[in-house]
């Protein structure tokens, strides 16, 4: 027997939303995380474009949440680096606190901090070098800085960054990728000024730093700062998982979502090739994640249910075939799964408060496919299986 | 167990569905349609459907 059902490493909003899906299954589930739980959203003083686009959230309710979600699911967190992942029957992780063995791992570790990738780099860290305006930006006070990046969070932290300092050079290394309205921002702010085609070639330091030199199209000149926020060079966790597929930033490749070519093995959240790097992009990685782990187990656990998705058909196999009722569930599992047409989720909830209330039952699992015109997801449609003894489906409208 | 939710105008699409995978859900049939209907009209809908729910869950409970 493995020491856990499903090891998770990383306990960032990817890693504690996929263990606890997995523990709310059942299954014995732990989280490793090097750090503190939270991962990137640690470092956030705001959440922007979450819970929707537009809106924003603090960051630390969103963290303690996430936190009291998991442990009350069961999962259990260890605060060890991971320093090796062998996939295989059983995964083996190699931790800082000994080996662990598994069912199935989700790797969940986002990706490194930025840097430039430049000699005399690491030694500036704290001297001059951040990659958090929540936690420095006070240190910058009255200073000039500069902050090298392209997407929306880049130009976040320099929106935060530019309350403190006294002037702040965001270097675009080509062209923005962050939204109009984020442009309109920094256009409108005092103290900011973006420039784009920009490359930091070189940085300059006595014990501190003092300034770095910026090519551009018209040449090279020496910007003299006395902080540089970096957001590029961030790399995914290549060499942590043995013979693992990378893409170019190191991130590692999956083959549909969160399944990689190793059925016990999943990837969720920054860490993941082709990964939004967006709050609730990392939360809905967690959630498909944890339930494909779910599901790969289930020959372990048995299923408790045969669901067939009415929309493109799994076929139910010759024996299973009208025999929808069995495993190990009980009638206290009761699920609702939506297919996503107008008002269908209404009505199927309106349905399941009345059986809710009829069965006394404390609370029912929820699933919706992404779109009323596509297929359901089906991880979606084995973990029903594996964890409802009864699922109430809407198919029409 | 799986209660399958259908108006009656995708009746006959969820038969014939069934029909092709060897199933025989039990059918939970509203009238059509259900997008578009404010709150008032929604929670009719939800009490009939729920009058055909309850008996439907407590005998697959009671036989299971
Ligand atoms: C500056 C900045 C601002 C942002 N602002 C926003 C925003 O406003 N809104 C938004 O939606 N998104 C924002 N994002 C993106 C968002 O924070 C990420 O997409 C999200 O946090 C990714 O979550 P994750 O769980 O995949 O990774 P992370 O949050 O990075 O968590 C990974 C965890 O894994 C741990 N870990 C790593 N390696 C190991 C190991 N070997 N062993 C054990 N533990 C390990 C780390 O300690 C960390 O806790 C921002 C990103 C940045 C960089």
């Amino acid at each position: 027997m493995t020491d856990f059902d499903v090891a998770v490493v990383g306990a960032g909003v990817a890693g504690l939303t996929a263990a606890r899906v997995a523990a709310e299954s059942g299954l014995r589930v732990v989280a490793f995380d090097r750090l503190s739980p939270g991962g990137q959203l640690v470092n956030l003083t705001t959440v922007h474009d979450y819970p929707e686009p537009g809106g924003s959230a603090e960051s630390w309710p969103v963290v303690s949440e996430l936190v009291a979600r998991a442990e009350a699911a069961g999962v259990t967190m260890r605060f060890d680096e991971v320093t090796h992942v062998r996939a295989g029957e059983p995964v083996r992780l190699e931790t800082g606190g000994g080996d662990v063995t598994a069912g199935a791992v989700v790797i969940a570790t986002g990706l490194g901090n930025g840097r430039l990738g430049l000699p005399g780099e690491e030694a500036l860290v704290g001297r001059g070098l951040s990659t958090c305006a929540g936690c420095d930006g006070p240190l910058y006070r009255g200073k000039a800085v500069a902050v090298v990046g392209d997407d929306e969070w880049t130009a976040e932290e320099a929106l935060e960054l530019a309350e403190l300092a006294s002037a702040v050079t965001v270097l675009v290394p080509e062209l923005p990728t962050w939204s109009a309205a984020r442009a309109e921002r920094l256009a409108a702010a005092d103290r900011v000024a973006v420039v784009t085609g920009a490359t930091v070639t070189a940085v300059h330091a006595d014990g501190v730093l003092e300034g770095v030199t910026v090519r551009t199209a018209d040449g090279e000149r020496e910007l003299a700062v006395q902080g540089v926020f970096p957001y590029v060079g961030r790399r995914g966790p290549a060499g942590l998982v043995e013979a693992a597929q990378t893409d170019e930033e190191q991130r590692l490749v999956t083959e549909d979502g969160v399944r990689t070519a190793v059925p016990t093995m999943f990837v969720a959240g920054d860490a993941r090739a082709r990964a939004g790097q967006t709050m609730s992009e990392a939360m809905a990685d967690g959630v498909a994640a944890g339930q494909a782990a779910v599901a790969a187990l289930r020959p372990v656990t048995g299923p408790s249910l045969t669901i067939v998705d009415p929309t493109s058909g799994v076929l139910p196999a010759e024996e299973e075939a009208g025999s929808l009722a069995g495993g190990t569930a009980g009638w206290t599992q009761v699920a609702l799964f939506s297919n996503s047409k107008p008002n269908a989720t209404e009505l199927l909830q309106g349905m399941g408060e009345r059986l809710k209330e009829h069965w006394q039952l404390a609370d029912l699992g929820f699933a919706s496919k992404p779109n009323a015109s596509t297929a359901a997801d089906k991880d979606t449609i084995d973990w029903l299986a594996q964890c409802y003894r009864m699922v109430l489906v809407a198919v029409g409208d | 167990m799986a209660p399958l939710v259908v108006t009656e105008t995708f009746l006959p699409l969820v038969e014939a569905q069934a029909k092709a995978r060897r199933l025989t859900p039990r059918v939970l049939v509203v009238p059509h349609p259900v997008g578009g209907l404010n709150g008032a009209e929604l929670a009719g809908r939800i009490e009939a459907a729920a009058a055909s729910l309850l008996p439907m869950a407590d005998q697959a409970r009671g036989t299971a």
